[in-house]
């Protein structure tokens, strides 16, 4: 049996997670184990399997052509410091409890060091319609190479300074650019620290103001752009005044909600009842906010009056210049009688067979 | 003496106007739906080129039925066509407002719309054949006009009705105006009566005019008598004079003009999705398009009244290809133009080619056939443009996205409209020499005792083809000798 990738040291902070892979070769094919040997001087190599340390450790294994296994731990802390090894063997007696295997196991190491989580003081400051982020991290032997800030997973900025503090700098208020922020350390481990800038919900309409039908479904929309997400969403409408009473008491109201949005179906649009303001309310920890959407219902017959103002006008027009017509050329009263075009044509005729026999 | 030909003016001017309305509706009508279809394919779920098939079905019936309201204009004038296609406008409309499925839609307002808007169309055309002569560019330049404008008030107007009464709402009111057709069409005054006002029967005068009102109108007039004794094809061609086809002048306009919608519409669909493509805002790219209405607005009466100039009325068929190929010239520089500057210079050049194009379209069917035989070709013109105009657009629409580039599609406009001109540049070259020729031999049988120019019942319909020649291409000659001696003179 053989080694063909080897576990490798690693260095991680506290309530991290930390891998090892390990790959062996053999025939037949070798098993894998993972030993423990810790920090202090007393401590002495002791096996890990998967569940170990109050479930932290996971190892999966696969023995297909060649043997394959990952021990994973999570949430580390100082204890898991120390070095891990990766033992294999293929001897069918490896395991014997009283004989001694004919072949030694081999081994592969790895070191893990797990390093005290550096604490970062993380703030938000606004001065003169600028917001400053800032992270300061307590970690004096650590060498930093760099800095970034990311914000929804878009690099903001970078730098290659060393120092153990690093600041971001933007135009506008809290409320423009509330979310989540991560300042990044650039180290050996990378440390990142995260900003929020935390509002009350910016809830805004969708559209101020809607336009239904009459009899039909009347959708009303508020978003909420803004972090963090609304807990509780409400409607309510002028003259109910609380939100219970749009609730689906009459089974006409239809109300879907998400952390940034909510929506207001209205089934069976009445114009008496359901025509006026409605106020979605958002709340969060921060506070709520509120936005109103007017709502019109249109009445099915709401077009006929313009429409019948048109055909009557219309109708006014073709008698004035039918009259007028009338009016300027009196001998044509036989012909001025609808189609006109065609009592015309059968007009020459006439006077065509007149003036041919003529001829 | 001859007859006193189309008064050019009065009453002209008011007919003008109703072909101005109704000619406006006829091309800008469609254009203006597209706003309600948003709202539409929402509400019937269907995918949006489902309901863009309404704007194409409302266009192919609007161009394939021409021949129809050819055939009904030969056979009642143009006023009851007119008031019946506004009243079917206003029908479709209205039903359509009551729709309950998209295919009832495509019949309401694509189907009935379109025949309506059809039956507009021609008739208007026709009749303004009918009250000009010296002044017709600067009237068919005028009228229309009436496109681009009615597009720039349709537009805000069509937006505003949707949002304050729905797409139900908005097409029951569009009925109603569409009805404004009607009024346009009782405007329609039919000329044969003001004639024989003018003179009455009795005296010689009279029968002179009536004599030039027959050769004018020759092929309603004479059918009636010969009614009895006809055969099918006969009775076909009274109604839709096939014998155009025969027509030099009418086959060189009709291949010309079917290659040159080949790539006419498609630049103005798509100018706006390239502005956007380049990376322009949205509302600057619709902004490209207004730029062209107005500029268009303005070019059709200006192209009008330059057309009826001295200098270009008689070589009119230069004119008309050397503004399909300036057409064709804008699209071939069109991707040169990267910047938004580039593409407003672009937009206005386009603007005032579209427009001459556009208000000399029909002026030159009517200058190389006559009023009377206009009626029919019209029809059939349209209907054969019909295939084309549909095809442009989507086969652009194929340029584009094989090879992802908008450039393509303006080459091929622009080589296609460029042939077009070049095309119809040579053969009117030839045309134009063929009449002159064909003048001189009617000249010299003239001096012949002789007359060729009889109102024989008996000839057949291809002797009347080289009669109808007569006439139509004398006003044209002595109006040009007129306007010089009108010019000379002032």
């Amino acid at each position: 049996a053989g080694f063909i990738k080897s576990p490798l040291s690693q260095k991680r902070l506290t309530q991290d997670s930390v891998e090892l892979y390990c790959e062996a070769i053999g025939n037949p094919i070798p098993e894998i184990q993972w030993w423990f040997e810790g920090n202090d001087p007393n401590e002495t190599y002791a096996q890990l399997w998967d569940g170990a340390r109050q479930d932290r450790v996971k190892i999966n294994a696969t023995y297909n052509l060649h043997s394959t296994s990952t021990i994973s731990i999570a949430n580390l802390t100082g204890d898991d410091s120390g070095m891990y090894e990766c033992r294999a063997s293929n001897d069918p007696d490896r395991n014997h409890l009283s004989k001694s295997p004919k072949v030694k196991w081999i081994r592969s190491q790895a070191n893990v060091f797990v390093i005290e989580r550096p604490e970062i003081t993380a703030q938000v400051a606004e001065s003169s319609g600028k917001l400053i982020l800032s992270c300061n991290i307590s970690a004096p032997h650590l060498s930093i190479t760099g800095h970034q800030w990311i914000h929804k997973d878009k690099v903001l900025e970078e730098d290659k300074k060393t120092d153990t503090f690093t600041t971001y700098e933007i135009d506008g208020t809290r409320e423009e650019h509330s979310g989540v922020y991560e300042c990044v350390f650039e180290a050996n481990p990378q440390i990142r620290g995260q900003v929020n800038i935390s509002v009350a919900p910016q809830v805004t309409a969708y559209k101020k103001s809607e336009h239904g039908n009459e009899g039909d479904t009347g959708v009303l929309v508020c978003k909420n752009p803004s972090f963090p997400a609304v807990t509780t969403w409400s409607w309510s409408k002028t003259g109910h005044g609380v939100s219970a009473a749009l609730e689906n008491a009459s089974g006409r109201y239809i109300i879907k909600s998400s952390g940034n949005k909510t929506e207001l179906r209205i089934l069976k649009l009445d114009i008496e009842q359901d025509t006026g303001d409605y106020y979605c309310n958002g709340t969060n920890s921060f506070g709520t906010g509120e936005a109103t959407v007017n709502l019109r219902v249109r009445s099915r017959l709401a077009a006929l009056w313009p429409f019948l103002g048109i055909v009557a006008e219309v109708l006014v027009l073709v008698t004035i210049i039918f009259i007028y017509e009338k009016r300027r050329k009196p001998d044509e009263v036989p012909d001025g009688k609808r189609p006109p075009g065609k009592s015309n044509a059968t007009n020459h005729k006439d006077k065509n067979v007149r003036q041919r026999n003529a001829n | 003496g001859r007859a006193p030909g189309p008064p050019d003016g009065g009453w002209g001017w008011v007919v003008v106007f109703g072909a101005f309305l109704s000619i406006g509706f006829a091309y800008a009508f469609p254009k203006g739906l597209a706003i309600f279809f948003k709202e539409i394919q929402n509400f019937f779920g269907t995918s949006y080129s489902e309901v863009a098939w309404i704007s194409s079905i409302m266009l192919a019936t609007t161009y394939g039925a021409g021949p129809i309201s050819s055939i009904l204009v030969n056979r009642y004038g143009s006023r009851p066509v007119v008031m019946f296609g506004g009243l079917l406008c206003g029908v479709g409309m209205i039903s359509a407002a009551f729709c309950t499925s998209i295919l009832q839609l495509y019949v309401c307002v694509g189907f009935i719309t379109g025949l309506g808007l059809a039956l507009n169309l021609q008739p208007s055309v026709i009749i303004i054949g009918k009250y000009f002569l010296k002044r017709r560019p600067i009237a068919n330049g005028l009228a229309m006009a009436g496109s681009p404008v009615m597009l720039c008030t349709l537009a805000p107007l069509n937006q505003f009705l949707f949002e304050n009464f729905g797409w139900r709402g908005s097409f029951l009111i569009l009925g109603a105006i569409l009805l404004h057709c009607c009024v346009a069409g009782a405007l329609f005054r039919p000329i044969g009566a003001r004639t024989a006002l003018v003179e009455t029967p009795v005296t010689e005068e009279g029968k002179d005019a009536l004599k030039g009102k027959i050769t004018e109108d020759g092929p309603m007039e004479n059918k009636p008598e010969e009614e009895e004794g006809k055969d099918c094809f006969e009775k076909i061609n009274q109604y839709l004079d096939f014998s155009l086809f025969k027509h030099r002048g009418f086959l060189i306009y009709l291949i010309g003009n079917v290659l040159m919608f080949l790539g006419f519409f498609a630049p103005i669909v798509f100018l706006a999705p390239y502005a956007k493509h380049t990376g322009i805002d949205e509302y600057s790219a619709a902004f490209l398009l207004s730029i062209l209405a107005v500029v268009d607005m303005v070019a059709r009466p200006a192209t009008g009244i330059i057309a009826n100039s001295r200098w270009v009325r008689p070589k009119i068929q230069y004119f008309f290809s050397f503004a399909i190929a300036f057409n064709g010239a804008c699209h071939l520089l069109c991707p040169l133009a990267s910047s938004y500057t580039g593409l407003v210079v672009y937009s206005s050049f386009f603007g005032l080619a579209f427009g001459m194009v556009c208000a000399m379209l029909f002026e030159t069917l009517m200058d190389l056939l006559g009023a009377a035989r206009f009626t029919s070709a019209v029809g059939l013109v349209t209907i054969a443009e019909c295939c084309t105009i549909l095809l442009g657009p989507p086969i652009g629409g194929i340029l584009i996205d094989t090879f992802g580039d908008y450039k393509y599609m303006f080459i091929k406009c622009g080589a296609v409209m460029v042939l077009a001109g070049t095309f119809l540049f040579i053969m009117n070259y030839y045309n134009y020499r063929m009449l002159a020729k064909e003048e001189k031999e009617r000249k010299r049988k003239e001096e012949d005792p002789k007359s060729v120019r009889t109102e024989d019942e008996g000839k057949k319909n291809w002797n009347k083809d080289s009669t109808q020649d007569g006439p139509e291409l004398e006003p044209l000659r002595e109006e040009g000798e007129g306007v010089k001696k009108e010019m000379n003179g002032t």
